[in-house]
Formats: structure tokens, C-alpha cells, sequence
């Protein structure tokens, strides 16, 4: 009987002797994988001055929570603005970079893996610890400085992060890397989107919302929206609720169900996906008016009341200066005004006021 | 665990340095009685068994501290012979890691002994397998859904090993005593010698 238990024990020893142990070692188990493929034909879609590609790759960015001043979403007051309008606002429901993770190189109609082994960081994941989400969009771009990466830009006037007196002046580098598509451009298309949801999920969040759709499952997944019009986003938000999408365009997917297809277009349509934002907070910075005449952009300028969403109130009387950048890519605003505190143009004490008194190139009224 | 296993250590530690000072108190005073009439000794016997907490370094790992219990019998006088058991564990993380092993020491023993009052030193030699049972964990994995495989994993591996300790064993009253040992380990793993260290704080009783 005794040996007979030995002689079942020895086999169980002999196979616990041939483990091993791994410790630390060996490849991290991937969290995560997406098949992605890219389409089209990038030739006829090159900037001028570029004649070839130089190394296409694709990346998982984490979009940034992110709110556009009121002067882009309500209806322009004239033409001048709306023009305004037109070339210095990024478009409010567009998607807007934050983080970028992980990359690979891609071919065209070859599909490629973009794996994960890290979950995302605390910083791009919106709403508490019980319900939280963070949505990704997938960029491809030609990765001209061959940093293996996307390169985000910052474009905006430096008074806004040193305090520096005087007129604004741009800072941030020419964008090096081409943007050619990403799979969640903006919500007012249709988009194919990357979720990562932890705990419950809040149907009335307004990050990148989907109403009207199954919420993400927890965990990684891909999610696909048609996208609602601007004009139904506006309405919704006065109303204080969120633009409904078309539920038989909505899907939730599980990583490895769905291959995520991104179809190329122009740089100039999907360029804004490069451009970081200043998300310090959601105010408006408002500069006094410089003695000398600022860029005013060639003339594309406009004159225009202070925007608000309060319309019961009566309107301010302060007109503002409004000066779009000047170029691409990434678009913002300045405005001057008469009177008024760099961060409260309503301040009760302004710290500049010039409204008896403007300077001889103001163009708009007192 | 392992900070509550560390302050037994430390009591323990404190209650046989209070009791050696008591002992010698006892023997020194003018009017006290010696402490073998108040805590008289009964143990006679070749047989003492012992168990105890153990801090150990882990045994295929150079960093950590293995914390569990260990227990042994042993029979003899001047030369002692017996079989010891131990089991420890220790967790370890790295960003993607959560590793922990719990290590399971088996040991045949062979020990040198001195009497000494109500003491007795010694120095023990255990040869022996060393069974580690690896448990690892992907860091993040549960939160991003894996599961299976890709989320646990766990190996249960061998390695011949032996250690030296030198051992303390204080009798306290009757049959019972405290004891504290400790010194060298080594296993052969993957055809290497690995160093490491074990120590033991335990009471024991010797009929």
C-alpha cells in the first residue's frame, strides 16, 4: 500500500522538478490587441511639396476632454465672423489628442496589430473611480522625423502659458509628422472608436457622447457611431441635453472581433487631430489693446459682441477684437478688447481701459 | 502577514533576552530562590520537537523576505538526528509582475549539541528538496479583462538544497523551551549554486 503511494507521488515530483519558474521574466502578456487596415491611395493626397511617403505608421491616441469658447459654437453675429469663425476655430465636436500610446508601421490594405500592454494612465480617463471611460482614436501618418511616434503640436499665443506682456506671438514647431486618417475624426461623422471603460458608465456624460447607443462594455472595445449634424449637437446642448445618434449605425465589439478600417484623406481634413489643446481650464483670455496695429490677419478680422449661452440677459456693450490665427495647422482665437481683466473681461476693477480713448488703429467702435 | 510575523519575531526575541536576565537575576540575588527550583526542568529525553516563524531569504530570488512557519523533530544527545519542514512566502512586483512563491522546505537534519545550563547549542546541517510554487499575476491584466492564462500562471519547481544553522535552545519550564536558529542556505538552480539565508524563532517541547 506505502509503495504504492510513492510510486503515484513520484511522478507528481518528477513533473513539479521539470517546472519552471519564471520569476520576472519573459514577454508581457499583451492587455489588449487591435487589427487596424488602412485604404486608399496617398499620392494624390500629399501637401505640396511632398512627393513620397516616408514611413506610414499608425497610433493609438487617448482623446482629451475639451470645451471650445462660446464665440465658435453660437451663430456668428456677421459675416465677418462667421469668416472668423471659419479659420480660427477648430471644430467643436472634432476629436482632440491628448496622449499618444502605442504605434506600428502599416501598409496599405495590409492589416496591422497595434497591441497594448499598459492600460490608460489615470490623466486621460474621464469621470470617477466607480464610472470611468477614455476613448482612443486611431491616427495613420507618415512618420517624417522618424521618432516612431506621432508628434502632437501646440500652437497658441504664448501669453496664454508664460504671462508675457505684449501682443501674442505663436510658439510651438512646425508640425513634422502628415497626418493621412484616423478612425474618430469628429462626431459629427461617423467614427470607429477605441473605448476603455472601468465600473459603471454614465449615460449623461458628455465625453464624446453616444446617445442612443449601447455603452461601451467594461474593458477595452471597439465602438462605431454615424454621427450626428452640429446643428442637432447645438440644439441639444441649449436644452441641456446630448444630440442623439442613429442606433442602427451603433455597434459595440470586442477587440479581436472587429478589424478597425481607416480610409485615407487629405492632411488638411484630418490635420486639427495633431493639434493639442490648452485645457488648463475653459475660460477666455482676453488681451488689451498693443499701442502699435497687431497681425491682423490679412484683414480677416471682426468685430462682435461678447458671446453668451445666457439669453435672458441683456448683451454686453463691449465689443471685442477677434483675430483668427494665421495659418494651419492648428487654429485659435485672440481677442482684444477696450476694457477689461485678462482672465474676466467682466472684472468689476479693469486692469486696462481704454474705452475713452482707443488706439488710432482700433477698428471697431468704442 | 509579514510585518505581524516580524513583531512576533521581536516579542519573542524580547521575551527570551527577559528570561535569560531573569535566570541570571535569580542566580545572582542574596535571598531569591534559583530559578531551577521555580521553573524546575523536566526534560530527560533524546526527542525534541520545535516549531516556530521563519524569515527567510527567498529561495531562487536574491531580494525580498519570505516570511511563514517551520517545524522539526529530532532524536539524539551529543548527535542528533532528524526531519525538518518549512513554508514560506514572499511577493514580489514589477510593472507587469505581481510574482509570489511560496517556498516549501523539506529537510533531513544532522546536528552537533552542547548542553550548556539550561541551554543548549548547536549546529544543524539539512539536506533536503526545496519546493517553490510560483503564483504570477499580469499586473492591470484583471481591469483590461484578460483572464485564463493570460491573466495567472503558476510552476511548481524543485531544487536540491542544505543549510547550515546554528541553533539556541533555551529550556524554560518542564518539558517546554524556546529556541532561535539560523544561518547559510543554498540550492542548485539551474546549475548554479544560490545563496540565501533562513532563520527560525520557535518553542518546542522535549519530553
Amino acid at each position: 500500500m506505502r509503495r504504492a503511494g510513492i510510486i503515484h507521488v513520484a511522478p507528481l515530483l518528477l513533473a513539479a522538478g521539470c517546472g519552471k519558474l519564471q520569476g520576472f521574466d519573459g514577454e508581457a502578456t499583451p492587455l489588449v490587441s487591435f487589427q487596424v487596415v488602412f485604404h486608399g491611395d496617398l499620392a494624390p493626397l500629399r501637401p505640396p511639396g511632398v512627393t513620397d511617403t516616408h514611413a506610414l505608421r499608425v497610433a493609438l491616441v487617448w482623446g482629451a476632454q475639451w470645451l471650445t469658447e462660446p464665440f465658435c459654437v453660437l451663430p456668428p453675429e456677421s459675416p465677418e465672423a462667421a469668416a472668423v469663425i471659419a479659420a480660427g476655430c477648430r471644430d467643436p465636436f472634432g476629436f482632440v489628442s491628448n496622449v499618444v500610446s502605442v504605434g506600428a508601421p502599416i501598409a496599405i490594405d495590409v492589416p496591422a496589430t497595434l497591441t497594448l500592454s499598459q492600460l490608460p494612465a489615470a490623466d486621460v480617463l474621464v469621470g470617477d473611480v466607480t464610472a470611468r471611460v477614455a476613448y482612443a482614436s486611431l491616427v495613420v501618418f507618415d512618420d517624417r522625423n522618424d521618432t516612431g511616434t506621432l508628434d502632437l503640436w501646440q500652437q497658441f499665443p504664448s501669453f496664454i502659458n508664460d504671462d508675457r506682456e505684449g501682443p501674442p506671438a505663436i510658439i510651438g514647431r512646425d508640425p513634422p509628422d502628415i497626418i493621412y486618417g484616423a478612425s474618430f475624426v469628429t462626431m459629427t461623422e461617423p467614427d470607429r472608436r477605441v473605448a476603455y471603460r472601468e465600473g459603471d458608465f454614465d449615460d449623461l456624460s458628455a465625453f464624446y457622447p453616444r446617445a442612443g447607443c449601447d455603452p461601451p462594455t467594461p474593458g477595452f472595445s471597439v465602438l462605431a457611431a454615424g454621427g450626428f449634424t452640429a446643428q442637432a449637437a447645438v440644439a441639444a446642448l441649449l436644452t441641456g441635453g446630448l444630440p442623439q445618434e442613429d442606433p442602427s449605425l451603433c455597434t459595440v465589439s470586442a477587440p479581436d472581433e472587429r478589424t478597425i478600417a481607416i480610409d485615407a484623406r487629405p492632411p488638411a481634413d484630418v490635420h486639427e487631430i495633431g493639434c493639442q489643446e490648452i485645457r488648463n481650464d475653459s475660460s477666455v483670455h482676453y488681451l488689451e489693446p498693443p499701442p502699435w496695429r497687431p497681425d491682423l490677419a490679412n484683414g480677416n478680422f471682426a468685430c462682435a459682441h461678447l458671446p453668451t449661452f445666457d439669453t435672458g440677459s441683456a448683451q454686453s456693450d463691449l465689443i471685442q477684437l477677434v483675430v483668427p490665427s494665421s495659418g494651419p495647422p492648428c487654429k485659435f482665437l485672440t481677442h482684444y478688447t477696450l476694457r477689461g481683466c485678462r482672465e474676466d473681461v467682466n472684472c468689476a476693477i479693469p486692469d486696462w481701459d481704454f474705452t475713452a480713448s482707443p488706439p488710432a488703429w482700433w477698428p471697431c467702435g468704442p | 502577514m509579514r510585518p505581524a510575523v516580524q513583531r512576533c519575531f521581536l516579542v519573542a526575541a524580547i521575551a527570551t533576552l527577559a528570561l535569560t536576565a531573569s535566570a541570571a537575576r535569580a542566580r545572582a540575588g542574596d535571598g531569591q530562590r534559583p530559578i531551577d527550583d521555580s521553573w524546575p526542568v523536566q526534560s530527560t529525553g533524546p526527542l525534541a520537537v520545535d516549531a516556530g516563524l521563519v524569515l527567510a531569504l527567498p529561495a531562487t530570488w536574491q531580494t525580498g523576505l519570505s516570511s511563514g512557519i517551520g517545524a522539526g523533530v529530532t532524536r539524539g544527545r551529543r548527535f542528533a538526528w532528524g526531519v525538518r519542514g518549512s513554508w514560506s512566502t514572499a511577493t514580489e512586483s514589477s510593472l507587469v509582475w505581481t510574482v509570489s512563491h511560496d517556498d516549501f522546505r523539506l529537510r533531513a537534519v544532522a546536528a552537533l549539541q552542547q548542553p550548556a545550563g539550561r541551554g543548549v547549542f548547536a549546529l544543524r546541517l539539512g539536506l533536503g528538496p526545496t519546493f517553490v510554487y510560483e503564483h504570477r499575476t499580469r499586473n492591470q491584466g484583471a481591469r483590461a479583462g484578460l483572464t485564463g492564462s493570460d491573466l495567472e500562471t503558476s510552476a511548481l519547481a524543485v531544487f536540491p538544497g542544505a543549510d547550515l544553522e546554528g541553533v539556541v535552545t533555551l529550556h524554560i519550564v518542564g518539558r517546554w523551551f524556546l529556541t532561535i536558529s539560523g544561518g547559510p542556505t543554498a540550492i542548485i538552480a539551474d546549475g548554479a549554486l544560490h545563496g540565501g539565508w533562513t532563520a527560525l524563532l520557535g518553542a518546542g517541547w522535549q519530553p
